[in-house]
């Protein structure tokens, strides 16, 4: 791997190595630039994953962040990645494309958000991040005819079967899900032989064989051949300003020294709780005050129903059928939709969505945890409208960087909790029909978008369609807190298009 | 004849061979009546077992791991090691323990006199002596009875003194010479740590080097757990001298440790220690397998903590039988690691004292006789009134700094942390039929499942996880 200097006035440097970093990082160097990622967390081999959920979480963000609200956010293994590679160390590679009409949510319904971005332009982006990591996918895809998936869908688990039969009983469609689950061995240039899919359910505790694309094994070698520089282990607390109130460095923490990099250019990518936490330390980028505002976290409650066989969810591709059908449904009074996707989860996080989303204890819990290898769920992703009170702002106790903790407050709204019973009553129908003996329903959260968003105004956002600081020229953000509203798509797949648009922009 | 229930492999001291189990067997079988199989180990070197390709301890055991590998059926065992098959066992266990051998179901270890993963004490001039006995091969008739004469307190009977004697002389040279030179002069002490498992070390009084007194402190840093039994009378040779006390010592590490703790069923057992899984998951199940230590210290909470931790891990995460996981005092060691979910709720206070907070809270609220039925419907009244947030108004002990709500929050977390350490277990995740851990091994062939419909499983799951696709 090249290195810079740290006195040398690198292009680019950026903060984060996920799906917002990583992409950007690649296409930046690929052009020539000299490029610096910092990670705040450690590089691991592949063969340093462990599908061991209770040692597993070394690839999460688990340094504590505070929950408040009336419906808390779940952090850590939920949603927070940590390490090169972020995020998609843990991502569940379940990689629906953005809905155009979800881009157009406040134009086509009066509440939420548009995207200040055309759709056809993001989805040429998203084509091609399909075809860098390796998604698979049916073709014909039955909500857009015009996709086509370069490679052939991997297996169908047990509860996608029971979910594709109980949506045939009911005249609901439901197809292979699109994953970034290779269906075929593939050369992956500069990182080497990543395997074809092994039906593996532990893919959320971190990969070991490559069957699931992650940054780490896709545009991070891709941009260290092509001369960028990955530190480890370097958490980014502080950014400097030049006299014209430029930034002109960043200032890191490794092994307990503090370091500085001089740069032309920042790129913040570290995720939507990290990247507002450092922007409210350092006070910059914030003249609309919009810093930390308009946190939003997909639906994701979960019906779960329980079967005569053996379902074992844990085997296969977790998240194997997926139903568009309900991304605009009819005669409901909410804005937006939500997708649909089959469910096998790992024991431990199974155990602990029943404890805190059902109040189980006693012999009801053990009674529940006997049942898991009998049960299959199905989930959502449902859209979450912007709400100014939905915001993370930092508490008065500092993590071990000496860095003020995130405290994030999330309070569901009415239209969430409509699109939250809605979805219920269409999961539960689709179990019976598909003769669940008995269901459950499990509250639950996920992602976190939306607290740096991107807008045309500068005094309702932080960063500009093109993704660069309405306040800052030479600091652009790339990473989930840009979303001006959170579609019903899961976000990774968008953020990787998104990273790789603002990479061009910047170059322009 | 009884199946045995578990296995004993035997690592005998420097000049012995598989042979010197012998009469720990015989005196096993009579207290056990077959419920203890007992599979003595040749290290290289010794009864006419090759010798090892260089004198280091890692050598010897990995010949010993080669036999455990071979000779374990998955079911639980104990090793017992003698004088040098000690300092062996050390490796041999670290090795277990972070998963780099293929077996699983380690209970505990019985150590007779054994040799430290320090360098031995030995005075030189016993070394040059024992050195000067191979100078011309093999060790003679005579040599070999002084050695055994220099080692008991008290003559071993003809016939036992005999086998020793022949044992000793079947010993290669090299082998006895790299132990006096290389062997037992390494210090291990930094490799191998600490090894936190049930132990119990047996030496004699009349042991010079390696006896009761010097025990302790040889020991006592590397097994924290170990309970250290002096015998009088007794030198250094325990296998022959204090076959009937061995065998009593074994019997009670593994009364201790095996009916006490979950297990998981043979099958199971040697899915574990197959190549499927990969050596760090294995030794996270080693780990978790282990029965937890009766006189627990606490290392975050006080004793009367830890108790009220028990009281609601029995309510809240129960477990049947005698064969049980002390859920609270693994809490306990989580909680001084600083282990963290990765967030907590608003306000409320860091885990360690919101348990503190929470536990005597609670204390003051339990209805704890046991015996009474309408306790137990006082309890359940409790528990269902902090989960619902019904009793969020009722006065909580510690003021300010302990409401309703943390009480509710903390219960959730409570309840979540007792669960997950209960479900991690291997014997708990045969029981709900996970057997994903198995989808880790090396990156050839087919890792992970062909067979994934409901109903139906692959040929190397367990039998009861489904019909063969």
């Amino acid at each position: 791997m090249r290195t810079y200097d740290r006195d040398e006035i690198v292009d680019v440097v950026v903060v984060g190595t996920g799906a917002g970093g990583a992409p950007l990082l690649a296409r930046l160097a690929g052009r020539g630039l000299k490029v610096v990622a910092l990670e705040a967390g450690p590089n691991t081999d592949p063969d340093g994953f462990t599908n061991d959920e209770v040692e597993a979480p070394r690839i999460n963000w688990m340094s504590e962040r505070l929950s408040g609200g009336g419906d808390p956010t779940a952090f850590g293994t939920n949603n927070s990645g940590f390490g090169v590679g972020g995020g998609t160390l843990h991502w569940g590679a379940f990689t629906p494309r953005p809905d155009a009409r979800d881009l157009r949510l406040r134009t086509e319904s009066g509440v939420g958000e548009d995207w200040p971005i055309d759709h056809a332009e993001l989805t040429r982006y998203v084509a091609e991040v399909e075809r860098t990591i390796g998604v698979s996918g049916p073709t014909p895809y039955p909500w857009d005819p015009e996709r086509e998936y370069l490679e052939p869908p991997v297996d169908r688990n047990a509860p996608a079967d029971l979910m594709a039969a109980g949506c045939a009983r009911l005249g609901i469609r439901a197809t292979d899900a699109p994953a970034a689950i290779l269906s075929r061995d593939r050369d992956q240039p500069h990182f080497g032989n990543r395997r074809s899919s092994q039906n593996l359910g532990s893919i959320h505790q971190g990969e070991r064989y490559g069957t699931k694309a992650t940054t780490a094994n896709t545009y991070l070698p891709a941009a260290v051949a092509d001369g960028a520089e990955i530190r480890p282990d370097s958490m980014v607390h502080g950014i400097e300003l030049d006299a014209q109130g430029r930034v002109g460095a960043v200032v890191y923490r490794h092994d307990g020294k503090e370091y500085r990099q001089r740069c032309a250019n920042l790129v913040l990518a570290g995720g939507g709780i990290e990247t507002p936490r450092l922007l409210l330390n350092t006070g910059l980028a914030n003249s609309s005050g919009q810093v930390g505002r308009n946190f939003l976290a997909h639906g994701g409650v979960q019906v779960w129903g329980r079967f005569d066989e053996q379902i074992r969810g844990y085997r296969g591709y977790p998240s194997s059928l997926i139903s568009e059908d309900f991304v605009r449904p009819e005669g409901v009074d909410f804005a937006g939709g939500y997708l649909l996707q089959s469910l096998g989860v790992m024991p431990l996080n199974y155990a602990t969505t029943v404890i805190r989303g059902a109040g189980l204890w006693g012999a009801e819990l053990m009674n529940a945890l006997d049942a898991w290898r009998y049960s299959a769920g199905i989930g959502i992703n449902g859209e979450c409208l912007p709400a100014e009170n939905n915001r993370l702002v930092l508490s008065d106790e500092l993590d071990e960087w000496g860095v003020p903790r995130a405290l994030v407050t999330f309070t569901a709204g009415a239209n969430e909790n409509a699109i939250t019973e809605h979805a219920t009553a269409t999961m539960t129908r689709i179990l019976e029909a598909a003769g669940a003996l008995e269901t459950r329903v499990l509250a639950r959260t996920a992602h976190t978008l939306g607290t740096c968003r991107m807008s045309a105004d500068p005094a309702t956002g932080v960063i500009d369609a093109e993704g660069r600081s309405h306040d800052i020229p030479n600091m652009w953000i790339s990473d989930n807190s840009t979303f001006p509203s959170s579609l019903s798509a899961n976000p990774c797949l968008t953020q990787m298009a998104l990273s790789l648009r603002t990479a061009d922009l910047m170059l322009r | 004849m009884t199946t045995p229930a578990g296995t004993i492999f035997f690592l005998p001291g420097l000049g012995f061979g598989a042979a010197a189990a012998g009469p720990i067997a015989d005196a096993l079988d009579a207290l056990a009546g077959g419920r203890l199989r007992v599979v003595g180990i040749d290290l290289p070197g010794h009864d006419g077992s090759p010798d090892a390709p260089n004198g280091s301890v890692a050598a010897l055991a990995d010949r010993a791991v080669q036999v455990i590998e071979a000779e374990a059926d998955g079911g639980p065992f104990v090793i017992a090691a003698h004088s040098m098959g000690g300092k062996v066992t050390a490796v041999v266990t670290d090795r277990i323990l972070r998963g780099r051998a293929n077996v699983f179901g380690l209970a505990g270890l019985v150590l007779l006199a054994p040799s430290p993963p320090t360098p031995e004490p030995m005075s030189e001039d016993k070394r040059a002596e024992m050195l000067s006995w191979v100078d011309d091969g093999p060790i003679s008739q005579g040599h070999a009875s002084e050695f055994v004469a220099q080692n008991v307190a008290a003559p071993l009977g003809e016939a036992a003194a005999r086998a020793a004697v022949e044992q000793l002389r079947r010993m290669s040279p090299l082998a006895w010479r790299r132990w006096l030179t290389e062997g037992s002069v390494e210090d291990l002490s930094s490799d191998i740590g600490v090894l936190d498992l049930p132990v119990v070390v047996l030496a004699g009084e009349d042991d010079d080097d390696l006896g009761a007194s010097a025990q302790p402190q040889l020991l006592a840093d590397v097994y924290p757990r170990a309970r250290f039994v002096s015998l009088a009378s007794t030198g250094h040779l325990l296998p022959y001298e204090r076959a009937a006390e061995v065998a009593d010592e074994i019997v009670r590490l593994w009364d201790a440790t095996v009916p006490t703790a979950p297990q998981v069923t043979p099958e199971w057992g040697r899915l574990i220690a197959s190549e499927r899984t990969a050596p760090e998951a294995r030794g996270f199940l080693a780990h978790r397998a282990l029965a937890d230590d009766p006189d627990y210290a606490p290392r975050v909470l006080s004793p009367e903590q830890l108790s009220m931790l028990r009281a609601l891990a029995d309510r809240l995460v129960p477990q049947s039988g005698t064969a049980r996981v002390d859920l609270a005092a693994r809490v306990d060691a989580d909680l001084a690691l600083a282990r963290s979910d990765g967030w907590r709720n608003e306000g409320q206070p860091a885990n360690v004292f919101a348990y503190r907070l929470g536990l005597d809270d609670l204390s003051a609220l339990w209805p704890d006789d046991t015996d009474d039925q309408n306790a137990t419907a006082e309890q359940n009244a409790l528990i269902e009134g902090i989960i619902s947030g019904e009793l969020n108004e009722h006065q909580a002990l510690g003021g300010d700094a302990w409401n309703g709500t943390m009480r509710q929050h903390w219960f959730d977390d409570l309840r979540t942390d007792l669960t997950r350490i209960w479900l991690s277990h291997p014997a708990s995740f045969a029981r709900i039929g996970y057997d994903g851990f198995a989808t880790s091994g090396p990156a050839f062939g087919s890792v992970g499942y062909n067979t994934v419909a409901a109903g139906l499983r692959d040929p190397w799951e367990p039998v009861e996880l489904g019909d063969l696709a």
